[in-house]
């Protein structure tokens, strides 16, 4: 009872499902290629330039025409300006994700909804460049400093993680069910009290999620903050020093350290380093996500 | 229309005159008059959308939190208007209390869950927070099941259990009238029934008013019932006069099941 | 059932002003604080806004936005870096929206749970975690290096592509969702297989929202810096015409040309020019934000006849 069309229609199918599927496999191959890539690159500085990994990590010397990988201090500026845009951009987003999903009345969202989409679309480069000709100067008339440095790096990066943080915190609260809000107030809190006490606390594995993503997105920005921290390569001592960070460090470099030198292989270490932690920060999410089920 | 009450000789605990409730353009409750006896249970009845719960809720300023929706008209809990501008229905809800129809334990462990009002209320002390947990699930009647995973989480309760421990949570901010919206209509029999003992138990100190869609239940437990229809509070009695010499002709109707 | 019920205790201590008030107090700090950071950031928008704006508008002539750069004079214009950034994304797109596409519809529609799905939910998640600057990278030693195609176009575009598949793939798989159950039963039951489904009446009817998902990525695209610097290189002809469309030259956009401007500031109005670029880039961005709603409205309304 198969006619024709029907014939055509099944063997169709079939093709569609064979490119579609061909099309997600990839995904599986471009991840495995990445990884693959930038491990066999990200080591070379240890098995053919025979520099040690610890060295690599923990020491401050660092020179890359004349041979000293120590990358520890671009690893401590990383720290140091991500660290910096959690503690300040993670609560600050959260908290409009709680304005929005809690306290901003219709037309009020309509409103400051566009500001947030258009914050997100701003390229870094145009972060940098705001930073550079408007908040360095800042900086360094107010503290009287040069301006670039870890601060000024911080702060960027807070604002541009802030869009991340505020939507995903959003989502995670508007989830938590209604039935919990109304039985808080029927037992006389203040919505402060709902929020803090209850609503906060159950979503709190997608807010996890959310200031995750934060980190993921600031640890890996590197126009931004390349173009206000200074660039110097030394353990930051202060926020108001120039300084520098992995992401920096490599496209400031890669174009002038010469095609196979150990040089470029340390700054392929450094990008594997990224790398590994952006996959570990996948896992913690993977982790956090698990935690609510 | 309804005359307002008449119930004799009882003290008054709430009082409604002139009760509307609107949401948006659309009037819920149509200029509902009524008075609530202390220490009785009262039922409302009547078919599904006819205001029943909208009634309840205007009763602890649950509205408030409803952007679009308005009320006018009085509600006074002895003798003080709780819609006066001056009073704070945070306030209100502390001295209303309300049960909803799905259990909504929060997810924290049992005991987090009944002394969420005390602590918000400003109670620290571990012992008295310990002991307010004791006596409020007693009360409920959840003690017994309870007392052996006060720490571990709520949602891990039956759903009779669940709301049980939605009314010691409830019980432990200490009212003085326990608003229940269909409280059992979620629940098996055997909870229902047990949930139906615990009313009987509560208003020998409490106040309570109880919206069913149950008339069976309504007879069962109640002492004076209210019938509400399209909006309006159409009549109200005690429990057996309702049931057997209701005074208006829909009143009948409904309770002889012509319509549901 | 004999329970003992103790009297209520005195409301009265409770009741009573001091903690009430102070809690009335917390909250109202509490909306307070959580208004100011709310305005605080859309105000912060509005300065940068202005800023650029201010600063940029002089620059942003009709001969800055069509003329060539200049190597070492002032007056130069970055029109070959817009009309590069236009042709990697057309590039780009065409490599990214079939294959994310192709991907969402599959993990949307076809593929049930298992391993194959998890597997490549959590490439997509990996992928999208990568680094701007290690993608780049990575391009750079595969297109730039393995492949000896040294800085190209199309070299960039790939690399973009991998960049942004992740995020295409989520914005098919929103729109198929927002696509509702009973459409797929109705067509199913009219006896349609799957892709006939999927294509003449889920598709269709997600075409709106899907539309406003690829141009906001499409935006994003165009601001894309990090990953084009190793692959699409950073540099353009100067002088003679550089309005290029073969894929295999070098091809600097608007956004790589920004950041040299800054590097390498050979001319003396590079902050100008970098002042005019960012503008310019920033109005793109608007302009792809307003024209992913407006033709995703547009869109979905003539496709399914509701608003």
């Amino acid at each position: 009872m198969v006619g024709a069309h029907a014939g055509k229609a099944h063997r169709d199918e079939r093709i569609a499902v064979a490119v579609l599927s061909t099309c997600s496999a990839i995904f599986v191959l471009a991840i495995a290629l990445i990884l693959f890539y930038l491990a066999w690159s990200g080591t070379k500085l240890f098995f053919v330039d025979h520099v040690s990994p610890f060295t690599f990590l923990f020491s401050s010397d660092w020179d890359g025409l004349s041979g000293k990988f120590g990358a520890a201090p671009f690893i401590a500026g990383s720290l140091v300006a991500t660290g910096f845009a959690i503690l300040v951009g993670g609560p600050l987003g959260v908290a409009i994700g709680v304005f929005f999903s809690e306290l901003a009345p219709e037309r009020v969202a309509l409103a400051f909804k566009p500001a947030i989409e258009v914050l997100v679309g701003i390229p870094s480069v145009v972060y940098g460049w705001l930073g550079l000709t408007l908040l360095v100067p800042l900086i360094g008339r107010v503290f009287h400093s040069g301006g670039d440095g870890l601060l000024a790096a911080g702060i960027v990066l807070s604002i541009m993680i802030l869009p991340t943080v505020i939507s995903l915190s959003e989502d995670a609260l508007k989830v938590v069910p209604t039935s919990l809000r109304e039985g808080s107030a029927a037992l006389g809190a203040t919505r402060w009290e709902t929020i803090s006490r209850v609503l906060i606390p159950s979503a709190s594995s997608g807010l996890a999620v959310a200031v995750i993503l934060g980190i993921a997105r600031a640890i890996g920005e590197t126009l931004a903050v390349q173009l206000v921290l200074g660039n110097a390569a030394v353990i930051p001592t202060s926020l108001l020093k120039p300084a520098s960070a992995l992401t920096a460090e490599i496209v400031m470099d890669m174009g002038d350290a010469p095609d196979g030198s150990p040089f470029q292989h340390a700054l392929f270490s450094m990008a594997f380093l990224l790398l590994l932690i952006a996959m570990a920060l996948i896992v913690l999410i993977r982790i956090a996500l698990r935690r609510r089920a | 229309m309804v005359e307002p009450q008449f119930i004799p000789a009882l003290d008054e605990k709430m009082n409604v005159e002139g009760l509307n409730v609107f949401y948006g353009a659309f009037q819920a409750i149509k200029n509902a008059n009524i008075g609530v006896p202390d220490r009785r249970v009262m039922a409302l009845i009547g078919p599904s959308g006819c205001g029943k719960s909208t009634f309840l809720r205007a009763l602890n300023r649950m509205h408030d939190l409803t952007p679009g929706a308005r009320v006018e008209g009085s509600v006074t809990l002895d003798g003080t208007d709780i819609y006066a501008p001056e009073v704070d229905p945070v306030t209100v809800r502390h001295r209303i209390g309300m049960v909803f129809q799905r259990p909504n334990p929060f997810p924290k462990s049992i005991y987090e869950n009944v002394v969420y009002g005390p602590k918000i209320h400003g109670e620290n002390n571990k012992n008295r927070l310990l002991e307010i947990a004791e006596k409020s699930l007693r009360a409920a009647a959840l003690w017994d099941e309870a007392k052996d995973r006060l720490h571990r989480s709520a949602l891990d309760l039956s759903g009779g259990q669940q709301q049980r421990l939605c009314i010691a949570r409830v019980l432990a901010v200490e009212p003085e009238v326990i608003l229940m919206d269909e409280p059992a209509s979620a629940l098996d029999p055997i909870a229902t029934s047990k949930i139906e003992d615990l009313i009987g138990e509560l208003k020998k100190q409490y106040t309570v008013i109880i919206v069913t869609h149950s008339m069976q239940q309504a007879a069962r437990i109640s002492d004076f019932t209210a019938f509400f229809l399209l909006g309006e509070l159409l009549e109200v009695g005690t429990t057996s006069d309702i049931f057997t010499r209701p005074k208006d002709q829909r009143t009948e109707d409904y309770i002889t099941g012509r319509y549901g | 059932m004999a329970r003992a019920i103790a009297p209520p205790a005195p409301l009265s201590a409770r009741l009573s002003g001091d903690r009430a008030r102070s809690r009335r107090i917390v909250d109202r700090i509490a909306t307070g604080l959580l208004w100011t950071s709310a305005s605080t950031v859309v105000g912060l928008l509005l300065i940068f806004v202005g800023y650029l704006f201010v600063k940029g508008a002089g620059v942003v002539t009709w001969h800055f936005l069509t003329g060539s750069p200049s190597a070492s004079e002032a007056g130069g214009g970055v029109g070959p870096l817009i009309f590069n950034s236009f042709y990697i994304l057309f590039l780009t797109l065409l490599f990214t929206v079939p294959v994310a596409l192709c991907a969402g519809m599959y993990l949307q529609e076809y593929a049930g749970p298992g391993r194959f799905r998890d597997l490549v939910q959590f490439s997509a998640e990996s992928l999208a975690t990568v680094p701007s600057i290690v993608m780049g990278l990575f391009g750079l030693l595969i297109f730039v290096q393995t492949f000896h195609w040294h800085f190209t176009a199309l070299g960039g575009a790939l690399t973009l592509t991998l960049l942004n598949l992740p995020a295409m793939m989520r914005v098919t798989q929103e729109a198929l969702a927002g696509v509702p159950a009973t459409l797929r039963e109705a067509s199913m039951g009219l006896g349609a297989t799957k892709w006939q489904t999927v294509l003449r009446a889920i598709l269709p009817s997600a075409i709106g929202p899907l539309t406003t998902g690829v141009v906001l990525v499409a935006g994003r695209i165009f601001g894309e810096t990090a990953a084009l610097i190793f692959t699409a290189g950073a540099s353009v002809s100067y002088g003679k015409s550089a309005y290029d469309f073969n894929p295999f030259h070098t091809a600097e956009t608007l956004a790589v040309g920004l950041y040299q401007t800054h590097r390498e500031a050979l001319v003396p109005d590079a902050d100008a020019i970098g002042n005019g670029s960012a503008l310019v880039l920033l109005v793109m961005v608007l302009a792809f934000n307003v024209i992913a709603r407006v033709v995703g409205r547009r869109l979905t309304i003539h496709f399914t006849g509701k608003a």
